[in-house]
């Protein structure tokens, strides 16, 4: 079926097979492998995309069904060669290790600000709770948006243990 | 995703019950898609045609009427019950309810009609819809029928729902807005596993009703308490109620355990 979708704000049009996950279009159609499979079936959330202003689990998604959509991802959050305020404290905190996870919680992480600013470390931690990470143990991650949202002050940052 | 189906996207009601029709057992209803893509991937589900029924006009609507109480359509999200002031406050275990569902992204996207069609014995917005008195509109191209959703489940993923037939509404009914109700689910982790022990209670008039999951075949309804009752007694009729098995999760003891600890705060919470 052709569809077309929008896509960090450039309109795409393709040719898929009904049974194509949107994760699928977004990897082997359009080369955007910042979203990862993980799990396949909703678990992991390393597959976390904006569609049409909400978060979804892009591996549980038809491709056909974000026709006429529109869909953001982590490749959207870089402008110009600059990396975001979430991805540069993501960076500055150590919140990614081996990287996979990092795509869909970036996702997360600016869904959950868009909503709530200012969140509260247990706020962070159920903004994540759909994403997981094998590597840092999640404090960096928190430490990061702690960071972003402009409450942790210098002399805490690297000080892991308000998290 | 290898398994190869025909996606159809129906723009009319008809056209829908037509297509559900004419595919009979061969057809999956999409919705949300969070059960079903799943179940397509591991070969759960083999449909020759996914048929998706978010582009029916209207069934992505929540309606609210003094009379009938919420419609609940086939297409509404856990997340737009959440977003929604009237159905949070007129029915705050339902909303207890959607808000202990999966994650974030999850709730984005799974509907309340999906998570009870999938009848898991942990299917979150069971208690509440059973102790809420809910009841399930069925349409198909030439009938329409009602069934409370105390006889809705039959067995662990098994509903009353026959090949051809939609679940076109969910009604819960104007007589129990404003009844007090909680909802505790047992969980390793939140977000990502499925419940352990699930008991919502409401409590309105004196009435008391407890809603359990995951500690039977099917979502369990226990009801003719009050209030007012010995808390030892309503946790001595939640326990005769059950029959939870041992599985991966935990055993059997544990959950009937936890079905009294749950029992007992759910009570004082809605007192
Ligand atoms: S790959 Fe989609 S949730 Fe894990
Ligand atoms: S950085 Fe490796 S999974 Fe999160």
């Amino acid at each position: 079926m052709q569809i077309s979708v929008t896509v960090n704000g450039q309109v795409c049009q393709r040719d898929v097979e009904d049974h194509w996950t949107l994760l699928r279009l977004l990897r082997d159609g359009l080369g955007l492998t910042g979203s990862k499979e993980g799990c396949g079936a909703g678990e992991c959330g390393a597959c976390t995309v904006e569609l049409n202003g909400r978060t979804v689990n892009s591996c549980l998604v038809l491709a056909v069904e974000a026709d006429g959509g529109s869909v953001r991802t982590v490749e959207g959050e870089a402008e110009q060669g600059r990396l975001s305020r979430i991805q540069e404290a993501f960076a500055r905190h150590h919140a990614v290790q081996c990287g996979f996870c990092t795509g869909g919680m970036v996702m997360s992480v600016r869904d959950l600000l868009q909503r709530n600013p200012q969140p509260t470390v247990r706020e962070i931690q159920e903004g994540i709770e759909g994403n997981f990470c094998r590597c840092t143990g999640y404090a960096q991650i928190i430490e990061a948006v702690l960071d972003v949202s402009g409450q942790l002050d210098d002399s805490s940052v690297g000080d892991l243990r308000h998290v | 995703m290898t398994a190869m189906f025909r996606y159809r996207a129906p723009r009319r009601r008809d056209e829908l019950l037509e297509l559900l029709a004419e595919y009979g057992e061969r057809a999956r209803v999409l919705a949300g898609g969070t059960d079903l893509l799943g179940d397509v991937r591991s070969g759960l589900a083999r449909p020759a045609a996914v048929v998706d029924v978010k582009l029916v006009p209207g069934f992505g609507e929540l309606a609210w009427s003094a009379a009938e109480g919420l419609v609940i359509r086939p297409g509404v999200t856990i997340d737009d019950v959440l977003r929604d002031e009237r159905a949070r406050s007129s029915y705050p275990l339902l909303a207890a309810c959607a808000q202990d569902l999966a994650s974030h992204q999850i709730r984005n996207r799974a509907t309340v009609v999906g998570n009870v069609v999938n009848a898991s014995p942990c299917a979150d917005m069971a208690p509440a819809l059973l102790c809420l008195g809910a009841r399930a509109v069925i349409s198909s191209q030439d009938s329409r029928r009602e069934v409370p959703f105390t006889e809705f489940f039959t067995g662990a993923k098994r509903t009353v729902l026959r090949a051809g037939e939609l679940l076109e509404e969910i009604v819960v009914p104007a007589q129990s807005a404003g009844a007090r109700g909680s909802y505790r689910k047992l969980k390793r982790i939140k977000g990502h596993d499925l419940g352990i022990v699930g008991v919502a209670a409401m409590a309105k008039d004196g009435e008391l009703r407890l809603g359990i999951s995951s500690c039977a075949p099917t979502p369990l309804l226990v009801d003719g308490l009050t209030t007012r009752d010995p808390v030892d007694e309503v946790v001595a009729v939640a326990r005769a109620a059950i029959s939870p098995i041992s599985d991966v999760r935990c055993t059997k003891e544990y959950r009937t355990h936890m079905v009294g600890v749950y029992v007992r705060r759910a009570m004082e919470e809605v007192a």
